[in-house]
C-alpha cells in the first residue's frame, strides 16, 4: 500500500484505520517499498480523529533511537526557506516517537522516477538542484546541517521539492559510531566522513545533495561520470569527491543550477530557483499522480473509534 | 476562490458539514463539505425559492439521477443527495480540474492530441449516458471538468432548465447557445444526436479557441446554429473531416458517439502526456489548495440572530433573478437573503475607531468584519478576473462574468448592473466619469469595410449603468477586437489602443495596432502613435497599466518577448519622451494602477525605485537605504512612498530622497503579502497579511486592528471613506481612516 495508488488508498483505508499513532489515524503509506530505496523513517499519511487534519506523520523505523529523532524533529521545527518540511506536532513527552506535518501532495523522489517509468529530465534535475541548494544554503545560514539529505528525503509536490529527513543522519547513529550500512541510510548518499561517524557538517550536505541530483538524473546514486547528463557532469562529480574541501559550495551550486535564470531581481532575495520551477518543470505523468493522490486522500473516510460522544443537539 | 459560510448556511447535508462556500449563482450555491471521516466533497444545493416550484425540485433530482447514470468515471461521482428537503442538496466528489472554458482561457487553445484524447473519453460519457436513455442536452465547455486523468461532465438538470426558460425569452440577455443543436435552436426535440452535435462544438472551441457559431446575440445566434456554416478556422486540417460531419444540421447524419471515438482515439499514452504543462499545473494547484481550506462562518449581524431562519428568498423580484442568472451574479455574503439583498453591518466593531495612543499589542486581537459583502461570481465555478474595481463618483464598478454592476461603496447597495460588458481591459474612470468601448453586435470580419461596423467610445451613465450614444466613432478600426484597450481618462481626454485588420479571438500579426487620444467633448482623435504588431495567437494585451500625470502619459508596456517596459509619451502629441526596461517583475503581477506624484512614478516589485516622470532618470533605490530587501507594489500620498517589505511589513520612505522613514513596529507584518499595494488612508496603511487586512497606525507604526478577509486586491474609495476588497468571489468594504 502506498500513496500513489489512488484504490489502494482508498480500499484498504479500511484496514489501516485500526492503526493509530498519536492523535492520528492512518490511511496509507507515503512510500512504496518497489524502488528499493532506504528511506530513514516510516512515512504516513494520516488524519486527525475528527476528520479535520491530514497530515504527513514520521515515525522513527524500529531499532532507531527515539529520542534522537525527536530532538531532531524539535529541532527542524525552526528550518526556514520554501521548500523546507519542518515538523509542526510532535509526540508528547513519555508518548511513542512521532511527528507530523500538514498534508500537501507530494510523491518520493524515488516514487516519481517509478511513475516516471525512468530517471527525471535534466530540466528537472536542475530546477530540483536549484530549489534544494537554496534550501540547504538557507539551513546553513541558520547555522544547522542537514545531515539527511537522500533521494527518499526529497517529497516532490507541483510547486518544487520538499526536503524532508532533516537530521536522519544524526538519528541513526551518534557523531563517533561509524555508520555505514545502517538501516534507512542510503549509503550513496551518505557522505564519506559521515559513514566514518564524523560531525555532520555542511560540505556533507553538499555531497549527499549530489548524490540525491546523481539519483534523479540516472536512477542511482553512484553513477559513472558518463551516465550523467553533460550539463550537471562536472558539477555532481565535484559534490560527490570524497574530500570535503574539493566539494563546491552551496551558493555555487546555485549559481551553477540557475544559471539559466534570465530574471535576476537584483536584491537577491527572491528565490531564485523559482523560475526553473514553472509549469512544465515537473513530467506530466508525475504532475498527474500528485493529483490523483490528492483526489484519492479527498475519498478517503477514516474510520473513527467504536463509540464516538455525538451531542444530541447543537447549540448555534 | 472559496468564501466563508454565511451565518444562515445549512450546518449538515446528510453526513457532510459544509466548509466554504465555491460559489453561488442565480440556481443555488456549492459547497465544499466534510464527513466525520474527512472525506472532502461539493456539495450542490438549490435555493429554496426554486425548489417551491415542483418543476425545479423534479429536475434538480433528475439531475441527481443523471450523475449517477453517468458513473464516477466520466462524471463527479455521486455520494449522496436528498431532493426533498427544504433546501435540495446533491453530494459529489469534488473533481480537481477546471471546468474546459477556463482551462482554453488558461492554456490557449488546446494541442490536437489532447482534444482527440479529450473528445474520445467525452464520447465515453455521453455513450454511457445514452445507453441508459438519458440526454444531457446541455454539454458545453463550462459543463466539462479537465481532470489530470481525463474530463468528466457535470451539470445536467439546472442548466437545462434554465436553457429551456431562455428559449422562451428571446432577445433577453441569457447564457450563451453556443453549442445548442440546431433542433434544440428550433424548439424539436434534441435526442442523442443533439449530443453529439453539441461535444463536436465544444471540441472545436477545445482546439480552435472559439466556437463553430460564434458568439453575440442570442438571435442571431440560434439562427447561425440553425442556417450557418460552421466556423472551423484553428481546426487542423486531420480534425474537420471527423468533426465537420457531426456538425451536419440533420441529426441522422450525424455518427454515434461510438463511431466519433473512433475516428478520434489514437490509443497512445496517458491523457497526461497530450494535456499542456500550464493546464496540468493549474489541476495541481487545485489539487493542492484544497488542503489548505478550513472552516469559516462569518457571525450573524446583530439584528438577525442566527437561530431566526430568514427566507424571504421567495420574495426575490423576478427581474433579478433574470439578472442573476446572465452573468453577473450579487449577493451578499451575510444576509442570506437571495442573490440581491445586502447588509450592512452596524455595531458590530467594524466601526469602531482604534484606541488613541501606542497599541502595546503588536498583533491586534480581534478581527473585524466587513462594513459589507458582496458576493460576486459568474458561475458556481468561475472566478472574478484578476482585475481591480474602479472607484466613480460614490460607486465601485466591477467587470464580473459578462456585466458591469455598480455598487454604492458606503453601502454595498447595489445600484445597477448592465448585460454585455465582457472585457474589464475596455473601460476607464477619471474618478468621476466612466468612459467604456462598446462592442458592436454583427460579423467581425466586416470591420471597417463598408456596413461593417466602427469603434465606439462611449460613456456610461453613473445613475443608470446604461452606456450613452457614442461621444467618437471611428470606422478605420476592427471595433469587434477583444483586445481593443481603454487605457485610462484623464482632463476631458480618453486614450486607447486599437487594432484594424481581421478579427480573431487572439491577436494576429496581420492585425496593426495604435494608441490614440481622444477628446470626450469633440470626438476628436488628437493623435494616433503605431504600436508593435502582437504575434499570432497572442493574448497579451500592449498595456498592463496607465496613468495621466500633468502632460505625461506613462504606461507599462509589455512586448512581445514577454517584458515590461515603462513607456512615458506627451499627452499633447503622443510622441515618447521616455522609455526603459522594467526588469525582473512578472506582467500580471504588476498589472495594477501606478503610484506617481507630481513628481516621480515608484515601481517596486522587488527593489523598490523612484524614477523621475520628466526624463525616466533613477532618482532612488530602495537598495541605498534598505539593501538586500525586497518589496510589494508602492503607494504615494502626501510625499510618502509606502510598501510592503518582504518577511517584514510596511515601511515607509520620503518620495523625493528614497530616506526611509519609519517601518512597522513588532513582527506582524511577516507573513505580509507582497502582491496588493498598501491603501492609504489619512491614518492608517491598509495591507493584507494571511488571511486579514491590518490596518497600521501611521503616527506609532504599529498595527491597530485587523479586518478578516480572503481578499487579495484593495483599492481605496476616498470619497466613500472605504477600501474595497475583491476576492476570488466577493467584494467588500472596511473603512479607510
Amino acid at each position: 500500500m502506498h500513496a500513489t495508488g489512488a484504490a489502494n488508498g482508498r480500499a484498504q483505508s479500511g484496514a489501516a484505520a485500526s492503526r493509530r499513532i498519536g492523535p492520528y489515524v492512518l490511511i496509507t503509506a507515503l512510500d512504496t517499498p518497489h524502488t528499493h530505496i532506504p528511506v530513514p523513517e516510516r512515512r504516513y499519511i494520516a488524519r486527525s480523529e475528527d476528520g479535520e487534519h491530514t497530515v504527513l506523520l514520521s515515525v522513527p523505523l524500529r531499532g532507531t533511537a527515539p529520542h534522537r529523532f525527536m530532538a531532531e524533529a524539535s529541532a527542524s521545527r525552526y528550518l526556514l526557506g520554501p521548500f523546507a518540511a519542518p515538523a509542526v506536532a510532535c509526540a508528547a513527552p513519555g508518548e511513542a516517537a512521532w511527528h507530523a506535518r500538514p498534508y500537501q501532495p507530494a510523491l518520493p523522489l524515488p516514487t516519481a522516477l517509478a511513475v516516471n517509468g525512468g530517471p527525471l529530465s535534466e530540466r528537472t534535475v536542475c530546477a530540483l538542484g536549484a530549489a534544494l541548494a537554496e534550501t540547504l544554503a538557507v539551513v546553513h545560514a541558520q547555522g544547522l546541517v542537514f545531515a539527511g539529505v537522500s533521494p527518499a528525503a526529497v517529497l516532490l509536490t507541483a510547486d518544487g521539492p520538499r526536503l524532508s529527513c532533516f537530521g536522519a543522519v544524526r538519528t541513526a547513529a551518534p557523531d563517533g559510531t561509524p555508520r555505514s550500512g545502517l538501516p534507512g541510510l542510503e549509503p550513496g548518499s551518505l557522505p564519506p566522513e559521515q559513514a566514518a561517524g564524523g560531525h555532520p557538517r555542511p560540505l556533507g550536505d553538499v555531497y549527499a545533495l549530489g548524490a540525491t541530483l546523481a539519483y534523479a538524473a540516472t536512477g542511482h546514486t553512484t553513477p559513472e561520470s558518463e551516465e550523467l547528463p553533460s550539463g550537471i557532469r562536472v558539477v555532481v562529480g565535484r559534490c560527490l569527491s570524497r574530500d570535503p574541501a574539493n566539494r563546491p559550495q552551496v551558493a555555487e551550486l546555485l549559481n551553477t543550477f540557475a544559471a539559466d535564470d534570465q530574471e535576476p531581481t537584483g536584491s537577491g532575495s527572491e528565490a531564485r530557483s523559482a523560475a526553473l520551477l514553472r509549469p512544465g518543470w515537473l513530467p506530466n505523468r508525475v504532475i498527474a499522480a500528485i493529483a490523483h493522490q490528492s483526489a484519492a486522500l479527498l475519498a478517503t473516510d477514516i474510520q473513527r473509534s467504536a463509540v464516538t460522544p455525538t451531542p444530541a443537539f447543537r447549540q448555534n | 476562490m472559496p468564501t466563508p459560510l454565511t451565518h444562515d448556511d445549512p450546518y449538515e447535508f446528510g453526513s457532510y458539514r459544509p466548509i466554504v462556500r465555491l460559489g453561488s449563482g442565480g440556481m443555488g450555491t456549492v459547497y465544499l463539505a466534510r464527513s466525520a471521516g474527512g472525506r472532502t466533497v461539493a456539495v450542490k444545493t438549490m435555493h429554496a425559492s426554486l425548489a417551491a416550484d415542483p418543476g425545479s425540485r423534479t429536475r434538480f433530482r433528475l439531475e441527481a439521477d443523471a450523475a449517477r447514470v453517468i458513473g464516477k468515471r466520466h462524471g463527479a461521482e455521486v455520494l449522496d443527495a436528498d431532493t426533498q428537503a427544504d433546501v435540495p442538496w446533491i453530494a459529489t466528489e469534488y473533481v480537481l480540474g477546471p471546468p474546459l472554458d477556463e482551462a482554453v482561457r488558461l492554456a490557449g487553445p488546446l494541442p490536437e492530441a489532447s482534444v482527440r484524447a479529450l473528445g474520445a473519453a467525452l464520447c465515453g460519457a455521453l455513450g454511457q449516458l445514452h445507453s441508459s436513455d438519458v440526454v444531457h442536452r446541455d454539454l458545453k465547455p463550462s459543463n466539462i471538468l479537465v481532470t489530470a486523468y481525463g474530463p468528466k461532465v457535470i451539470d445536467f438538470g439546472i442548466a437545462r432548465a434554465i436553457g429551456d426558460e431562455h428559449l422562451t425569452r428571446i432577445g433577453a440577455a441569457v447564457g450563451t447557445p453556443a453549442f445548442m443543436s440546431p433542433e434544440q435552436a428550433g424548439g424539436e426535440e434534441h435526442t442523442s444526436a443533439g449530443d453529439v452535435f453539441a461535444l463536436a462544438g465544444v471540441l472545436v472551441f477545445a482546439v480552435g479557441g472559439h466556437a463553430p457559431f460564434g458568439h453575440g446575440q442570442t438571435a442571431d445566434l440560434l439562427y447561425r446554429v440553425r442556417y450557418g456554416d460552421p466556423d472551423l478556422r484553428g481546426v487542423p486540417a486531420s480534425l474537420v473531416p471527423i468533426l465537420g460531419p457531426c456538425l451536419d444540421k440533420n441529426p441522422f447524419r450525424r455518427p454515434t458517439t461510438a463511431q466519433l471515438a473512433a475516428q478520434l482515439h489514437d490509443g497512445t499514452g496517458e491523457f497526461a502526456d497530450h494535456v499542456p504543462a500550464v493546464l496540468l499545473a493549474d489541476i495541481a494547484r487545485r489539487s493542492a489548495e484544497v488542503w489548505l481550506t478550513t472552516p469559516e462562518r462569518l457571525s450573524a449581524p446583530p439584528d438577525q440572530p442566527a437561530e431566526t431562519p430568514t427566507a424571504p428568498i421567495a420574495r426575490i423580484p423576478r427581474r433579478r433573478m433574470l439578472l442573476a442568472a446572465s452573468g453577473l451574479v450579487l449577493g451578499t455574503a451575510a444576509a442570506g437573503a437571495g442573490a440581491w439583498a445586502w447588509n450592512r453591518e452596524s455595531g458590530s466593531g467594524s466601526q469602531v475607531s482604534p484606541a488613541v495612543g501606542p497599541s502595546n499589542s503588536q498583533v491586534p486581537k480581534k478581527q473585524l468584519d466587513s462594513i459589507w459583502q458582496l458576493q460576486v461570481a459568474d458561475s458556481p465555478w468561475g472566478t472574478v478576473p484578476a482585475v481591480l474595481p474602479l472607484a466613480v463618483g460614490g460607486l465601485v464598478t466591477l467587470v464580473a462574468g459578462q456585466g458591469l454592476g455598480g455598487i454604492d461603496a458606503a453601502s454595498g447597495r447595489i445600484a445597477w448592473t448592465s448585460d454585455l460588458m465582457e472585457s474589464h481591459w475596455q473601460i476607464a474612470t477619471d474618478g468621476e466619469q466612466l468612459v467604456r468601448m462598446v462592442e458592436p453586435e454583427g460579423s467581425q470580419q466586416n470591420a471597417g469595410k463598408p456596413g461593417g461596423f466602427p469603434l465606439d467610445l462611449v460613456s456610461v451613465s453613473l445613475v443608470s449603468g446604461k452606456a450613452a450614444e457614442p461621444f467618437a466613432q471611428f470606422t478605420d478600426f476592427n471595433g469587434g477586437i477583444s483586445y481593443n484597450q481603454v487605457l485610462c481618462t484623464a482632463d476631458g481626454v480618453v486614450y486607447a489602443v486599437a487594432g484594424r485588420g481581421k478579427y480573431d479571438t487572439y491577436f494576429l500579426a496581420s492585425q496593426s495596432w495604435s494608441l490614440f487620444a481622444v477628446d470626450i467633448s469633440t470626438g476628436k482623435r488628437l493623435w494616433t502613435k503605431p504600436l508593435p504588431a502582437r504575434p499570432d495567437k497572442s493574448e497579451r494585451l500592449h498595456f498592463l497599466s496607465a496613468r495621466v500625470v500633468g502632460d505625461i502619459l506613462v504606461g507599462l508596456q509589455e512586448t512581445n518577448a514577454g517584458k515590461v517596459r515603462i513607456v512615458a509619451r506627451d499627452t499633447r502629441t503622443g510622441t515618447v519622451r521616455w522609455d526603459r526596461p522594467f526588469d525582473g517583475v512578472v506582467p500580471d503581477r504588476v498589472q495594477r494602477p501606478l503610484a506617481t506624484d507630481s513628481r516621480n512614478l515608484y515601481v517596486g516589485s522587488g527593489r523598490l525605485r523612484a524614477l523621475r516622470l520628466s526624463d525616466g532618470t533613477q532618482v532612488w533605490d530602495s537598495t541605498t537605504a534598505r539593501p538586500g530587501r525586497t518589496y510589494g507594489l508602492p503607494a504615494v500620498k502626501d510625499g510618502v512612498v509606502y510598501a510592503v517589505e518582504k518577511g517584514h511589513g510596511l515601511v515607509a520612505f520620503d518620495s523625493d530622497s528614497g530616506r526611509a522613514l519609519w517601518e512597522e513596529q513588532g513582527n506582524g507584518g511577516a507573513k505580509a503579502d507582497l502582491n496588493a499595494a498598501p491603501v492609504i488612508g489619512t491614518d492608517y496603511a491598509y495591507s493584507k497579511r494571511s488571511s486579514a487586512l491590518w490596518a497600521v497606525d501611521l503616527a506609532y507604526h504599529t498595527p491597530a486592528d485587523s479586518y478578516k478577509t480572503t481578499g487579495d486586491r484593495f483599492v481605496a474609495h476616498e470619497k466613500a471613506k472605504v477600501t474595497i476588497a475583491l476576492g476570488g468571489h466577493f467584494l467588500a468594504a472596511f473603512p479607510l481612516g
